[in-house]
């Protein structure tokens, strides 16, 4: 019984609260909806597919009788819906217009972002491939002038040392010394000295002394001529050779070595001693 | 006493140093790499056939050859003194000659002959050496290979490489090709293999007995060993994949192999015997054409690790990994000369292949040749002169020498034989 009691209690409960909501829906119905209690205006349209050009209306046509202004004031108020319709229609078509433009520009100014960005890129890539060319071509250069030094590393030294006795040769006349010492220019003995380094150096076959760096002497004595008094004796031995044998030809083969008339200055050179080193110095 | 022979010794020595030091001194750096201008007379044939007597001509070209002689004209010389008594030194001298050479050709028996010959220095005015040789009448050749090996020896003080042998293939009838074994001048010509698929890579052993090469007789290249005295061969390696490049170790055990096997190519050792095989370098890289150092502890070889084909050194010790070559782009089919010293490759410079020489101390790079088509160059057994493959477009390929001071560039006399992959023979002892 309990149970049914209850049972009612809620039925009225349901009840009460479903009158309730009809109630606030029916009030939200009667003031939310703007009853319409006067008879509404209407008006006719006429519509064209172009719009006519306006005929002039004359001040005597336009003083009239009520129902002819009447008439006339529905026409213009047509005419001029009309004409804002159109204006209406244009703006809107300008806008659409302008919206695209500016849609269009939009996009062009995307695309031409792109672009930029793209050829930036491009530009900074070929700045990369640019950078790694220039420092390939750089240790490409090093390499070669590493190759070029050593390679010309016999030619300097060579140079260096006929530097050094023009030098020689110059040092006293510039500084006003005496250019004679012992009874012996020794100006002229360096320029001998060198003219005899460089026609038995060009007779060196350094093709037979292999690669290392290696040193020979030898001990030769000159007849004023400039021949061989007797055979060149080597004091030191490249331990090789086809090398001592290359070098001692390239003595003999330099006759006559070049010397110099004065008896003086053939005293200092008629016993020399000529150290050769074929492959250059380390 | 004794301080009295002391005060005389010091005073000796005093006065010999300052001889000494009075003494001029002159210092000469480096020279030229000039040829040794030499002439070689017709040897006089005493009851020997006549034109036997053309061994100089033998000797010229073998001297010639190396780049390092410069045979003189004779032709305008009287008649050859018989010994260094009867030389005109001044006439030799006028004609700039260093060294001259002189022989007599003596028939002994039937058949037989003997040579001997004399080397005389122009400017010493005396005979530095003389040898005799006996033989039949048709190794007339090979005796004069024999005395321009002693003539060089003696000269430039590196062994001669004049009586070695070299292998070639010979393509003919554009289908067939032939393993053919030659003297290093290309004369007697003999073939040891005859196939109808194609050869590449022939190696001598160590020893000059065998020769490793690759064949595709089993529609895929695989690597062979042949006997040359009995002709017997056996398969060393055919594993899966491609099997090529067969390098020997200088003693002769072992061979380093190239082997595609599950991957790109790979160098890989293998004993002698076909026992043994063990992957070298672990590479994601192609490494191939090995060479070994005359030592037995590097090997050579070419590879794309950095981009483009460059020559790196493998140590066998270390494992150690180091690029060799850095000039141009494009450097492979490296090879060691006999001491070490010198690296001989293939490169391509301004767009044409050229032989190469890099040394291993300076590293200073020569290009031997002009290109633009030379191909697989391998070191004389002296390392003084190369054996190469070269050709102009679309002509004939050929083989030929060049002197590793690049003065000399001679093609072999194989006519219009169409030949490749030369392998130069070691010297015999």
């Amino acid at each position: 019984m309990k149970f049914l009691k209850l049972e009612n209690n809620d039925e009225l409960q349901a009840n009460l609260f479903s009158f309730a909501i009809h109630l606030a829906l029916f009030l939200v119905m009667v003031f939310s909806v703007g009853w319409q209690t006067k008879t509404p205006y209407y008006g006719e349209v006429e519509l064209w597919d172009t719009v006519p050009v306006q005929k002039k209306i004359n001040k005597t046509q336009a003083s009239p009788k009520k129902k002819t202004k009447q008439k006339q004031n529905t026409k213009a108020q047509k005419s001029s819906e009309a004409k804002a319709k159109a204006k209406a229609q244009k703006e809107a078509d300008i806008k659409l217009k302008k919206k695209k433009a500016a849609e269009k520009k939009a996009k062009k100014l995307k695309k031409q972002k792109a672009i930029k960005e793209l050829k930036k890129k491009v530009l900074k890539q070929e700045k990369i491939d640019k950078l790694k060319k220039e420092m390939l071509e750089k240790e490409k250069v090093e390499r070669l002038q590493q190759q070029i030094i050593e390679q010309q590393k016999i030619e300097k030294m060579q140079a260096e040392l006929r530097e050094n006795e023009l030098k020689q040769q110059k040092k006293p006349a510039l500084e006003g010394e005496d250019e004679v010492k012992g009874g012996v220019n020794t100006g002229e003995l360096n320029k001998y000295k060198l003219l005899i380094q460089q026609k038995i150096q060009q007779n060196v076959n350094q093709q037979l002394c292999g690669l290392d760096y290696i040193t020979l002497e030898f001990r030769i004595s000159l007849m004023p001529t400039g021949e061989l008094l007797g055979q060149p004796k080597m004091t030191k031995s490249s331990k090789i050779k086809s090398c001592d044998d290359a070098v001692e030809r390239a003595i003999i083969q330099s006759q006559p070595l070049p010397l110099p008339k004065d008896n003086g200055l053939f005293s200092k050179l008629k016993n020399l001693e000529l150290k050769f080193h074929p492959n250059g110095v380390e | 006493m004794n301080k009295f022979l002391n005060v005389i010794f010091a005073g000796f020595l005093f006065f010999s140093s300052s001889v000494i030091h009075a003494l001029e001194v002159i210092e000469i750096l480096g020279g030229k790499a000039s040829q040794i201008p030499i002439a070689v007379m017709p040897f006089k044939s005493f009851g020997a056939q006549k034109d036997i007597g053309k061994i100089n001509s033998v000797i010229k070209g073998d001297l010639g050859r190396s780049g390092l002689f410069y045979p003189l004209d004779t032709r305008g010389v009287a008649a050859s003194p018989n010994s260094d008594k009867e030389v005109n030194f001044s006439q030799w001298k006028s004609l700039e000659a260093q060294f001259l050479i002189i022989g007599r050709i003596d028939s002994i028996q039937k058949e037989q002959i003997k040579v001997s010959w004399s080397l005389i220095d122009i400017y010493k005015q005396q005979t530095v050496l003389s040898g005799e040789y006996v033989g039949k009448n048709n190794q007339i050749r090979a005796i004069g290979h024999k005395v321009s090996d002693k003539v060089y020896e003696r000269l430039t003080g590196s062994k001669g490489v004049f009586h070695t042998k070299i292998a070639f293939v010979e393509k003919y009838n554009n289908q067939k090709f032939k393993l053919n074994i030659a003297d290093y001048d290309g004369y007697n010509i003999t073939t040891l293999l005859d196939s109808k698929m194609p050869i590449i890579s022939p190696r001598w052993s160590p020893d000059g007995k065998k020769i490793a090469y690759v064949s595709f007789e089993k529609e895929k290249p695989v690597i062979y060993i042949q006997e040359i005295a009995t002709g017997k061969r056996k398969l060393l390696a055919n594993f899966k994949g491609n099997n090529s490049a067969p390098a020997w170790s200088p003693d002769g055990k072992r061979l380093a192999i190239v082997l595609t096997y599950n991957t790109n190519s790979q160098i890989y050792l293998i004993n002698a015997d076909g026992s043994d095989v063990k992957r070298l370098i672990r590479s994601r890289s192609i490494t191939t054409e090995p060479s070994w150092s005359p030592d037995g502890k590097e090997i050579y070889y070419t590879s794309n690790q950095g981009g483009g084909p460059q020559i790196y050194k493998f140590n066998l010790e270390s494992s150690e990994v180091s690029r060799v070559t850095f000039e141009g782009k494009y450097n492979l089919y490296p090879s060691l000369s006999y001491d070490g010293k010198l690296l001989l490759y293939l490169t391509q410079d301004q767009g044409k292949f050229k032989v190469a020489l890099q040394n291993l101390q300076s590293n200073q790079v020569l290009k031997l040749t002009k290109g633009p088509l030379d191909e697989a160059p391998v070191f004389a057994p002296n390392g003084h002169m190369v054996l190469f493959v070269y050709k102009n477009y679309g002509k004939t390929t050929k083989i030929g020498t060049v002197s590793i001071n690049g003065l000399k560039i001679d093609p072999l006399p194989l006519g219009s034989r169409q030949v490749q992959e030369p392998a130069w023979g070691p010297i015999k002892n």
